[in-house]
């Protein structure tokens, strides 16, 4: 320890309770910091988790050109050009060779994973009752990699449907409406008139009510076989990527193999995106405007302690402590502040977002609180308290730095 | 050989009116003189032993300590001028009350960093035996009596061992034994080191016995 150090310290350790009032405003800011950033995105995962049940990251599906070309393009002068009833026409529907689109699409290392899925509008009908309902034909691995479908099935089991090709999964909404359960035989009708007989072997409940009220699963066979499709065709392929921020990206790259629709999560589902960054600038404001009021915490205690030690300040610069030394000595110990404030602000922070993330909160699949623990909510929280209190410190050193000591030791 | 030379001094204070505090001072102060700066108050022996002292920059004129032209240099070249080469002893004790006695008298040394911290301790130790205050180092400087605070002070003074020693009225708060004390001590110092020593003060019997008087009138020697 040098002899600015030294001074700084003897000066500190002389109130005790001023310097325990300044730790603690820099504890209680960091530590607010650190909640309330740990608190935000755990409620940001949540909802994100909770769309990603049901939607994948990145979606490829047969869509209409959504730039049509005019049928006569080229306008020769004094020509008046009539085209009647110009319509854009539906040629093609779905994704005739899924498979070959999906192995394309494998050797692009940020994914991880890829699914096909069958959709088409039915009606189930079990004697009188009838109800529409949105019938997906699975792939049951490649689904429940995606989505952990398996997790939601309440009642039997997803691979089953691989195992007969008259099995169903309703979800408990749609098999409460019709009156079945698991065991019963339903039938279910196409659009295109064709009726055939599943039997329930399963139920699905997502937790999203209008979801489980309206879906089906098949296998990927029986739907094909059902809708007489070839083998590889599916209405739409879905992507899941390692880091889902990532999606607009990849989109981009998938785009290169493909001239199906390519779209990612964020395209459609801008609501997500914004209110997780609304959520973010909400929380970082709020810690840091805590951690600003800290600020003025210590800066006051540091200006009491400059006005309180402006006698010490001029006998120190009297016997040849220059404005450099007196800096060190007053930043020193709002360094020290901000270090012992910082490190038990972490401290605190922890155990506040551990009590918060105990709290129960039964709304499913939440059963308390979502708190998530990210290094660098805990280094940003130190690293914004070391900056604020150096600052805070800085302005008193500065003006105890210039102090003339004639005019103080003259009285 | 000369210790200080103050060549043709003009002060002014500005606020709250300008006024001519010192009139084109000059003098010089032999090494090893015990010299005392007397003056009514407000006849500016205080402002000269400031301007004498390095503090205070704002003048015309010029001043040389010990060969060393100080006029024109920055604040931090004086500050650690001052550290090496001027002893500073108030009329108040001016210590730091957190600090012990043996820390408040090392602390010059400790930033001049020209010894090891032993030496410094030893050297100090050895001005507070000299000083007749040992057995007090270890207590806060706040803690023991007027007297002994003002021997402190100058044990403070004397660590560098510093070419000049300054006192602004050394003796102002002192009683008559203290006073003969600290007066022995300076005598002392500058008979046997050859320190030079500058003190005001308004003390006719500590002026009477230095070498030399330096008095001042309404900002001009007489």
């Amino acid at each position: 320890m040098n002899t600015n150090q030294k001074i700084a310290s003897v000066f500190l350790t002389s109130r005790m309770r001023q310097l325990m009032v300044a730790v603690l405003s820099v504890t209680f800011g960091i530590s607010m910091y650190v909640f309330m950033n740990s608190f935000m995105a755990g409620v940001n995962n949540e909802q994100t988790e909770i769309t990603f049940t049901s939607m994948a990251h990145i979606k490829i599906f047969n869509e209409l050109a959504s730039e049509v070309q005019p049928i006569l393009s080229e306008l020769e002068e004094q020509s008046i050009l009539i085209v009647n009833n110009e319509r854009n026409i539906r040629y093609t529907e779905g994704i005739k060779n899924a498979d070959a689109l999906k192995n394309n699409l494998l050797h692009i290392p940020e994914i991880s994973g890829i699914s096909s899925q069958f959709n088409q509008n039915i009606f189930v009908r079990n004697g009188v009752s009838k109800r529409s309902a949105s019938l997906s034909g699975i792939e049951t691995l490649n689904e429940d990699q995606l989505f952990n479908t398996a997790e939601y099935i309440i009642e039997g089991d997803l691979f089953d449907l691989d195992k007969r090709s008259n099995a169903i999964i309703l979800g408990v909404g749609l098999a409460q409406n019709i009156g079945v359960s698991t065991g019963d035989n339903i039938s279910v009708i196409t659009s295109d008139g064709i009726s055939k007989a599943f039997k329930v072997v399963g139920l699905l409940k997502t937790g999203s009510i209008s979801s489980d009220r309206n879906r089906a699963l098949v296998s990927m066979k029986t739907a094909r076989q059902l809708f007489s499709k070839n083998k590889s065709y599916a209405t739409e392929v879905l992507v899941n990527i390692k880091d889902y921020y990532q999606a607009e990206i990849v989109a981009e790259e998938i785009r290169h193999y493909t001239d199906y629709k390519v779209e990612a999560w964020q395209e459609g589902n801008s609501q997500l995106d914004s209110s997780n960054d609304l959520r973010n600038i909400m929380a970082i404001a709020v810690s840091l405007t805590i951690l600003i009021v800290a600020g003025f915490g210590i800066y006051n205690i540091m200006t009491m302690t400059v006005n309180e030690k402006i006698k010490e300040i001029a006998i120190l610069k009297a016997m040849g402590f220059n404005g450099k030394d007196v800096i060190e000595i007053f930043l020193t110990q709002s360094v020290i502040i901000g270090l012992l404030g910082g490190f038990s602000g972490l401290i605190l922070g922890n155990i506040v977002s551990r009590i918060i993330d105990n709290i129960p909160f039964e709304m499913p699949p939440l059963t308390s609180l979502p708190v998530v623990y990210r290094l660098s909510d805990y280094a940003m929280a130190f690293v914004f308290g070391l900056i604020i209190t150096f600052l805070a410190g800085y302005l008193p050193a500065k003006k105890a730095s210039k102090l003339d000591p004639v005019a103080i030791l003259r009285g | 050989m000369t210790a200080l030379s103050v060549n043709h001094i003009n002060k002014y204070f500005y606020e709250p009116v300008e006024f001519h505090v010192l009139k084109d001072i000059s003098f010089e102060i032999n090494k090893g003189e015990f010299v005392a700066i007397m003056g009514k108050s407000g006849s500016g022996k205080s402002t000269l032993l400031y301007l004498l002292s390095t503090m205070d920059t704002e003048y015309q004129g010029n001043i040389a300590i010990n060969g060393t032209e100080i006029t024109g240099l920055k604040q931090n070249q004086l500050a650690t001028f001052r550290n090496e080469h001027i002893g500073f002893v108030f009329q108040f004790h001016f210590l730091l009350p957190e600090f012990s006695v043996l820390e408040n008298v090392m602390l010059p040394a400790l930033k001049l960093k020209k010894k090891s911290r032993e030496e410094i301790e030893a050297k100090a130790l050895e001005l507070i035996s000299l000083l007749d205050i040992k057995g007090q180092e270890l207590k806060k400087a706040s803690k023991i009596s007027g007297g002994q605070q003002q021997r402190v002070a100058i044990a403070r003074a004397l660590i560098n061992s510093p070419a000049i020693i300054m006192g602004d009225e050394p003796t102002g708060n002192l009683d008559t034994h203290n006073t003969n004390i600290v007066f022995d001590i300076f005598r002392e110092l500058a008979k046997e080191q050859g320190q030079t020593i500058i003190a005001v003060t308004h003390d006719d019997e500590f002026a009477a016995n230095c070498d030399r008087i330096i008095e001042l009138s309404d900002g001009s020697l007489v």
